[in-house]
């Protein structure tokens, strides 16, 4: 059975990320990014530099572990499985920040610190979305979370989870209107010194933390593998991939603004608003 | 869009005097791409004819690609943009065949020699200031925000920068990314009217505020899309006098409108924004009105 999640979860990033890499269009443009020269820029950090796409990489996967394939059946059957995506929330941050880091360049270091900036303030309302949708499984579990959902998904009876939880998964994936990183005023920021297979590889790890995060989306607010007729596996990945597309298209459609005022919006308005959400979803779950 | 869609020719373009437009336009076709940095171009294109001032930050920029990499030139206003966009075509099925490739115009050493003063060795306080290599390094000062001590960086930036106007080269001091001091050191080519179109400034604003394909859309002339577009350009930035502000300027732009603003010195407008808000100010204005804010600094 261990084999199996584990081969679950390895092919829904692999063929996900294929997936999303082909939703934006960009198949042919990566695969031919793969071929071309690596840039080696004056005194970078070399080993975050190689790490940084590894490490997006690796807490993708780590986040996906604990997302229940079938009910009653996840990869890491933890109790405390909104922790660990809590975790890999918050040390994408430090690999995101490593990767401006390394190649030792302004562009690079500059957007290395607005996504620090940026993301920090994300990671309140992600805690308490999660928690909110904790409330009603009575478990940190997302196992227990899922079959809390049996009678009514969380994004019907927690309206305000999901958008909120939308600019969460933006911002961990640089997308659209949270790409405080890899921006076009500062050349694309983090990856502005990046050419060949080291651009194309941080493109895989972003399309690859997207299927993660849409599938953590999928278990938390749509009952993840629940579903009439179809096995388990099948509902998550439907739900994972529609999701994946909702999430791919608002980032192309919504533009982004400053990051101060964004710190100003992330600070006065989505914090307490969250927070409200929290409440009322605990209120409806006494 | 899609599994079928072919790899985009990947051009990063080095713009000269009255190629604006032109530039713009072209790149926004179909099976063209405008990289936003060197590193993720594989052709290099150079519009028109670079003053002789250019010519050493051109060679450097050719040097930035990747291999391989092959430069296209766009000299005769002649030449139709079908007619370079086929060149481009051409060159780029013959790159990703491996069968073109040229090597670095300059060696690859630093631009100035290593001074060597100092225990440190970079002529600077400590560990920090000093101008090795002939690059100053950050030291600190004075946040002009709270009065803190703050690292200051200075950089020039420019003239092929494609977040800035063609041919400006700016050399700004920031901490962290705000700007504290700012100076022209080369203004912007000058460029005819047509770079002023609406679609162009409107597309320039939009691929400022992460809207690549809405940018694209505008310039084609059909009507972009997306959400939140004027809405996420701050209120209060970029205000001048009788031309309101970069907000207002970007719907004039998305109306089909370009207004005629009296830009003030960019060396008194740029100073306390941050970098990304002083590229939205730019970009909210016309090129024409950029030109006439960069006064050509007085010859030496």
């Amino acid at each position: 059975m261990i084999v199996l999640l584990a081969l679950a979860v390895l092919g829904t990033l692999g063929l996900g990320a294929v997936l999303v890499v082909a939703m934006d269009g960009r198949i042919a443009q990566l695969a031919g990014q793969f071929a071309r020269q690596r840039i080696e820029t004056e005194a970078p950090d070399r080993l975050n530099r190689d790490l940084a796409p590894v490490w997006y990489l690796a807490l993708a996967a780590a986040g996906l572990s604990v997302v229940p394939f079938a009910p009653g059946h996840a990869l890491l059957d933890s109790p405390v499985g909104i922790v660990i995506w809590g975790t890999c929330e918050a040390l994408t941050i430090v690999t995101v920040f490593l990767h401006g880091w390394a190649p030792n360049a302004p562009f690079p270091l500059i957007g290395a610190y607005r996504y620090v900036a940026i993301a920090l303030p994300v990671m309140l309302p992600s805690m308490f979305v999660l928690i909110a949708a904790a409330l009603p499984a009575e478990s940190l579990s997302l196992l227990a979370i899922v079959e809390s959902q049996r009678e009514i998904w969380n994004v019907a009876r927690q309206p305000l989870g999901l958008p909120l939880f939308a600019i969460v998964v933006l911002t961990l994936t640089l997308r659209g209107p949270m790409d405080f990183a890899d921006a076009a005023d500062i050349a694309t920021g983090t990856s502005a010194d990046e050419s060949g297979s080291a651009r194309a590889l941080w493109e895989v790890a972003r399309a690859a933390m997207l299927v993660s995060a849409s599938a953590l989306a999928a278990t938390v607010f749509f009952g993840g593998p629940l579903g009439p007729a179809l096995p388990g596996p099948v509902w998550l990945w439907i739900k994972t991939a529609a999701l994946v597309a909702a999430f791919a298209w608002l980032g192309r459609r919504i533009a982004r603004t400053t990051p101060s005022r964004m710190l100003t919006i992330l600070w006065v308005v989505l914090l307490p608003l969250s927070f409200l959400h929290l409440a009322i979803s605990g209120v409806i779950a006494l | 869009m899609g599994l079928s869609s072919p790899d985009p020719a990947s051009v990063f373009a080095a713009i000269g005097p009255g190629w604006q437009a032109p530039v713009e336009r072209l790149l926004a076709r179909q099976g063209l791409r405008r990289a936003l940095t060197p590193r993720d171009a594989g052709i290099l294109l150079v519009a028109g004819d670079m003053p002789g001032t250019a010519a050493e930050a051109l060679s450097r920029v050719h040097d930035q690609l990747p291999h391989p990499r092959v430069t296209l030139r766009w000299t005769i206003a002649e030449e139709t943009a079908d007619a370079v966009a086929e060149r481009i075509a051409a060159t780029w099925r013959d790159l990703r065949a491996g069968e073109a490739d040229e090597s670095d115009h300059l060696p690859d050493q630093p631009p100035n020699e290593w001074k060597g003063v100092g225990p440190h060795g970079q002529g600077g306080k400590g560990m920090m200031g000093g101008t090795p290599y002939g690059r100053t390094m950050a030291m600190t000062g004075e946040d002009i925000r709270d009065g803190l001590q703050l690292d200051r960086y200075t950089a020039r930036i420019g003239p092929f920068a494609p977040m800035l106007p063609p041919g400006l080269v700016l050399e700004v001091t920031l901490q962290g990314d705000v700007i504290v001091a700012a100076s022209v050191q080369s203004p912007p080519f000058a460029q005819p009217a047509d770079a002023d179109a609406p679609e162009l400034c409107a597309a320039r604003m939009l691929t400022l505020l992460g809207l690549d394909e809405p940018a694209r859309r505008s310039i084609r002339g059909r009507r972009p899309s997306g959400f939140w577009v004027r809405g996420a350009v701050p209120r209060d930035l970029g205000r001048i006098k009788d031309a309101g502000n970069a907000r207002d300027r970007l719907a004039a732009f998305l109306a089909g409108d370009s207004p005629a603003v009296a830009a003030t010195d960019l060396s008194e407008l740029l100073p306390g924004l941050e970098w990304s808000e002083a590229m939205l100010v730019l970009a909210s204005f016309p090129p024409s009105s950029i030109l006439r804010a960069a006064p050509i600094p007085e010859a030496a």
